[in-house]
């Protein structure tokens, strides 16, 4: 029953815990975005979000410099049915609530671009011209 | 949201999820029971319960020299809802029948006074 254990202990940490209730709003969030909303570094936000995605709650898809992650749930899963009480527990609550608002204000202010405030202003002009990395 | 956080520790750990998984099919359990089901000592059951009596999971009783536990979880709760996901989860896993299984032979034994099974409680 460690497998369990391990499965529950994805959301015994309330960043995790933060970071799946955004993701599990929207279809897919950069790196910066989950910084920006949670107010984290990014060194705290990736290892959370590589903590999620070794025990497979998420998918990455890198785009220039940053990584964006999706939820990687399969219908009826025990993951997606912990995901939906996670919402059910979690959307009374106006703390819960007030971060879905601020992600929906950080993304509405990008608009689709990449992170441009963290770029520098030539790579902000073209972010699709990035060298590989 | 540290609250929600804390409620999904509680089920983070092996032990403790075996004893919420326990106390689940029984009304009542004895400390000793729960050691002689998993065979751990009593200063870890009595530390894991206690770290669950104080997050409300469970309520106590003392009875003699030893202390017995059952769920308290209140109907439609967040920590209801979560019991009822474990077991979902749980009762399709061969190791979790084999705990419960255990758990009946070890009241079994216990009602008879076997000396395997001999805590002094009733």
């Amino acid at each position: 029953m460690r497998a369990e254990a391990r499965f529950f202990k994805s959301l015994s940490d309330e960043t995790r815990l933060k970071i799946l209730w955004l993701l599990s709003g929207t279809e897919e969030l950069c790196v910066c975005d989950i910084i920006d909303v949670l107010g984290i570094t990014q060194s705290k936000a990736s290892r959370h979000l590589r903590h999620l995605y070794h025990l497979g709650w998420v998918t990455d898809r890198r785009d220039g410099l940053w990584m964006n992650y999706r939820l990687a749930v399969t219908p009826n899963s025990p993951r997606e049915k912990l995901l939906k009480l996670l919402e059910e527990i979690l959307a009374p609550q106006p703390e819960a609530q007030a971060l879905r608002g601020q992600l929906a204000h950080i993304l509405e202010a990008k608009q689709g671009s990449l992170c441009a405030k963290r770029l520098k202003p030539d790579r902000q002009r073209s972010p699709r011209s990035l060298p590989e990395t | 949201m540290k609250k929600e956080a804390q409620l999904f520790k509680s089920l983070a750990d092996e032990t403790r999820l075996k004893m919420l998984w326990l106390l689940m099919g029984r009304e009542e359990l004895c400390v000793c029971d729960i050691m002689g089901v998993l065979g751990t000592t009593q200063s870890k059951v009595s530390r894991h319960l206690r770290y669950l009596y104080h997050l409300g999971w469970v309520t106590d009783r003392r009875d003699g020299v030893w202390m017995n536990y059952r769920l308290s979880v209140a109907p439609g709760s967040p920590e209801d809802k979560q019991l009822k996901l474990l077991a979902e989860i749980l009762s399709s896993r061969p190791e979790a029948q084999a705990l419960r299984d255990r758990l009946e032979q070890w009241l079994a034994a216990k009602g008879q006074g076997k000396d395997a099974a001999a805590c002094q409680c009733s």
